[in-house]
């Protein structure tokens, strides 16, 4: 499908992540479906990738290489993502800017479910594929028997710890609540992130994970107060099982 | 074993099979870079320094899952710090205001030293041709892509930041990248 040039023009700021939140959903749906904006985004994603080489230089402190090397000891070998230290915990809180682009999440979403599948598509032609997209896979979440018209979309970066959750036809809230997302690997459920929805039941929530999306063995949506909570404890809304 | 002697993607996949020394040798060739650049996106070394272990603790962990056809090993851990770091910014809600951010003061003089068989000639190159890909960018350009790449910041609040109207702010990080991709990018 051929880019329109406003598209065109967005990729580099894409590649830099400083879009505002209308014009990344916008893209994200767009480079979903075009491999022509795909090639072209891996090229700006290229120069970025390059910029750090070009920072002021710093020495780390000596004892950084010790304090590594102690995580790597025996006992703390190769520890699976919820037992990370908490300093890792410290880094991974959910992101939270700016007001939602409510009035794209439906278009989005729709755009989304339908190309995806081209995507997937692209994605097993072979050696003949573009470059490395911007969007590597998406996971689809369904309604539970609480919000049978709802529905949800999970795309995954490609890093694959990072990801845009886009959700539709879910319930309002009352002020004091918020729709949160688990993400569940062997029965142990961790916060993904708070959201709230439009008066359509559209909302998205950008995810930053302990561990590789596709990691986790299902993802979930709950009803919760306002904040969320540490574990699930209202009625489950969406779920996906991979 | 010598570990000094393999390049980046070998020690790589000995992370992955628990081989302490090959994360020790990476550690040895990158961790000036990867600390470099967290300073300069967050401002304070104590976060740096959290960002720099997080860095290679999450390559012990999870080395496997590395794509050397996707990245090269430097600018795979860097791509993880810089997220890392934006979260950070993201979380606080804040950036420090009064530093310098990253490009002002380009110089080719200031070269890390890397170990290996490939490293210091490779790595040295790298970082001359896209220190001189910044050098040529009109300052004004140089200035708003620095504020997205090290701050974080979108297209409107380095509009802000700057007292730009917001599409001169686009068509500079625009017109930057694009010729950022024609030097550095092979078609």
């Amino acid at each position: 499908m051929a880019a329109d040039r406003h598209i065109l023009e967005l990729l580099p700021a894409y590649a830099l992540d400083c879009l505002g939140e209308e014009e990344l959903v916008r893209v994200s749906v767009h480079v979903g479906e075009c491999p022509e904006c795909r090639a072209g985004l891996s090229a700006y994603q290229a120069v970025v990738d390059q910029l750090a080489l070009a920072v002021p230089l710093a020495e780390p402190p000596a004892s950084l290489k010790s304090r590594l090397m102690e995580r790597t000891q025996p006992g703390r070998t190769r520890l699976p993502a919820q037992a990370r230290s908490s300093g890792w915990e410290w880094l991974t809180g959910l992101m939270q800017r700016s007001a939602p682009a409510w009035g794209l999440v439906s278009l989005a979403l729709i755009a989304v479910l339908i190309l995806s599948n081209l995507w997937l598509w692209g994605q097993l032609s072979g050696p003949s594929s573009p470059p490395e997209p911007a969007l590597a896979s998406t996971i689809s979440l369904t309604g539970t028997q609480a919000a049978p018209e709802a529905s949800g979309l999970l795309i995954i970066n490609t890093d694959p710890e990072r990801g845009t959750l886009v959700v539709d036809a879910l319930p309002p809230l009352d002020p004091d609540q918020q729709y949160q997302l688990w993400l569940i690997q062997d029965g142990r459920r961790t916060s993904g992130g708070v959201f709230s929805v439009n008066q359509e039941g559209s909302g998205w929530l950008r995810i930053s994970a302990p561990q590789p999306l596709p990691s986790y063995s299902a993802f979930g949506i709950t009803i919760e107060p306002a904040g969320g909570s540490p574990g699930p404890t209202g009625d489950k809304v969406l779920g996906s099982t991979l | 074993m010598d570990y000094s002697t393999l390049n980046d993607e070998a020690l790589i996949r000995l992370v992955a099979r628990a081989h302490e020394g090959a994360l020790s040798q990476l550690y040895d060739r990158y961790s000036r870079l990867i600390f470099s650049l967290a300073l300069n996106l967050v401002g304070d070394r104590a976060t740096a320094e959290e960002v720099t272990l997080d860095v290679f603790t999450r390559v012990w962990e999870r080395a496997e899952t590395y794509r050397s056809e996707q990245a090269k090993v430097s600018t795979w851990l860097s791509s993880i710090a810089r997220y890392r770091c934006i979260d950070v910014l993201r979380r606080r809600g804040s950036r420090p205001e009064q530093r310098s951010v990253g490009w002002a003061e380009l110089s080719l003089g200031a070269m890390p030293s890397v170990d290996g068989p490939e490293g210091a000639t490779e790595l040295a190159l790298q970082q001359e041709r896209v220190r001189a890909a910044l050098a040529s960018l009109p300052p004004e350009q140089r200035e708003a892509l620095a504020l997205a790449y090290f701050q974080g910041y979108t297209h409107r609040q380095i509009a802000e930041t700057l007292g730009q109207p917001l599409g001169t702010v686009k068509t500079r990080i625009r017109l930057a990248m694009q010729k950022l991709r024609d030097l550095l990018v092979e078609e």
